[in-house]
């Protein structure tokens, strides 16, 4: 009995031994010189391997990152920290990244004309799929919630017209809501910079004289805000007024100008960036 | 010499009669997580093709010129095969690595996850210890049967492996049921596949 475990033991031991010299040669024999930085690239990485960018492994990110196929913002769960910490390895100066949230474009709700009276399932999705949906306009918010259930960080809820409205500081700008909506397509919900001053509250591009039938909040293409605007960052696009984030200040003229009410004030430079935390999320440019 | 009849029946059973993923359930972690791509399939399965026949050979000898004679066979396979096929991929890995860095960035990332895959393990073993699966040879395999039934148990689960993944690729953009749609479709689908290739249980007596 001793005897065999002590051949056991001796055989596995010999395997072993056997196996650890063969691979010390080979990893000196068949040593490959990588590229410095792709070390460091991975050290400032978090390590944990999440698959939250896409990619199998933290090291495959790095490599992509060194190689020049992926940004240094690609690390989805590091956040600006590590963005910036890679953007210093990688000799960039500095790396700007715009966080995202979610926005509705619709003031509707219970000033919208209704088709039908829907009865059955309370479901944007469901009431979508008959005949069009019981909204009279083609690009409104049904108010059924569909994206307040779909918010994964409680960041949704429905106001007293039955609109989803968007608790800033919460929203993290995973965009799950405008994959849920079944408008999100057509950018009932979109994702805007977590900044964004203000939101134009209409989506339709039907014409202005229908479309005012239909909902007394709606955009007219009047052009007010575009004449007034001092900084040229809202121009009406396909009978919709459209901002352009790159360029508003968040003066509010177009709030103040708008004869329908249809431009809400939205996120304001207070609850930007670092007051809110892990949220620079959407990738947009890399400083050289 | 044997016929060559022989080795195709052994092929034959290794690789449809007695597929390793579908008849045996064994290996289903990549059948799942490595299905819903055909690029990444064709890899792994090139990669699991590479693995298995190298790690039969070796167990296959060191069953033959260590664990048999010195009569350790019964307790000690797992450990001993476990320990040699995660040191030959480690190796493999590296000598692909230095020679071939093209084949390397193909399957690459499949080397080391198949190291400790069970379907490289039960093959190993299968080729090794006589009488360890039904269609083992009362006496052990020889070592040129060893790689024809690594060769068929290695291209069957290549080939389940594919076919699952064309199914999947096409249930994609399927109208499935929203509560069925991604993993329910696919075990269903998995539980259809196998069906199929149950039914050729006992073909040749295999």
């Amino acid at each position: 009995m001793l005897k065999t475990i002590l051949i056991a033991s001796a055989a596995l031991a010999a395997l072993g031994v056997i196996a650890a010299s063969m691979l010390a040669l080979a990893a000196r024999k068949f040593h490959v010189e990588v590229d410095p930085r792709v070390e460091a690239v991975a050290s400032a990485l978090p390590g944990a391997n999440c698959g939250a960018c896409g990619n199998p492994s933290c090291f495959a990110v790095a490599e992509s990152i060194v190689g020049g196929t992926l940004p240094v913002t690609a690390c989805t769960a590091g956040g600006k920290s590590v963005a910036e910490a890679i953007a210093s390895l990688m000799g960039a100066d500095s790396c700007d990244m715009v966080a995202v949230i979610s926005a509705r474009h619709c003031g509707g709700g219970t000033n919208a004309a209704r088709v039908y009276a829907y009865a059955g399932v309370q479901s944007c999705n469901a009431v979508s799929k008959l005949a069009g949906g019981s909204l009279a306009c083609s690009a409104g918010c049904f108010g059924y919630g569909d994206c307040v259930r779909a918010c994964p960080f409680d960041a949704l809820e429905l106001d007293d017209r039955g609109l989803p409205v968007v608790d800033i500081p919460k929203c993290t700008g995973c965009g799950i809501c405008v994959r849920e909506c079944p408008r999100g397509q057509i950018s009932l919900l979109e994702l805007v910079p977590d900044c964004a001053p203000v939101v134009v509250r209409c989506n339709a591009h039907d014409k202005p004289k229908a479309r005012k039938a239909t909902c007394s909040m709606c955009c007219i293409a009047c052009k007010k805000c575009e004449k007034e605007c001092p900084e040229d960052a809202i121009h009406v696009v396909d009978l919709l007024a459209v901002v352009d984030y790159s360029k508003c200040t968040g003066c509010g003229t177009c709030v103040r100008v708008c004869p329908q009410n249809c431009i809400d004030v939205y996120a304001s430079a207070s609850t930007d960036a670092d007051g809110t935390g892990n949220r620079e999320v959407l990738v947009l440019t890399v400083g050289e | 010499m044997m016929p060559i009849s022989h080795f195709l029946l052994l092929f034959v059973g290794a690789a449809l009669i007695n597929n390793i993923l579908l008849t045996r359930f064994i290996g289903l972690c990549p059948f799942f997580g490595i299905s819903n791509n055909m690029g990444t399939a064709l890899g792994m399965s090139a990669a699991v093709v590479f693995v298995m026949m190298m790690a039969s050979t070796t167990t296959w000898l060191v069953w033959k010129f260590l664990l048999f004679p010195l009569q350790l066979g019964e307790f000690l396979y797992i450990p001993a095969f476990i320990l040699i096929i995660a040191a030959l991929v480690q190796f493999v890995e590296m000598y692909v690595k230095k020679y071939s860095p093209a084949l390397y960035r193909a399957m690459g990332i499949y080397l080391p996850l198949i190291t400790t895959n069970c379907a490289v393990l039960a093959a190993a073993t299968e080729v090794a210890k006589p009488g360890f699966f039904k269609m083992a040879m009362p006496y052990g395999y020889t070592l040129g049967e060893a790689l024809v039934y690594a060769l068929g148990v290695s291209v069957g689960f290549g080939f389940a492996l594919l076919t699952f993944t064309a199914l999947r690729e096409r249930l994609d953009i399927a109208p499935v049921p929203r509560f069925l749609k991604g993993s329910p479709m696919s075990f269903i689908t998995a539980g259809l596949l196998s069906l199929a290739y149950v039914g050729l249980a006992g073909w040749f007596g295999l």
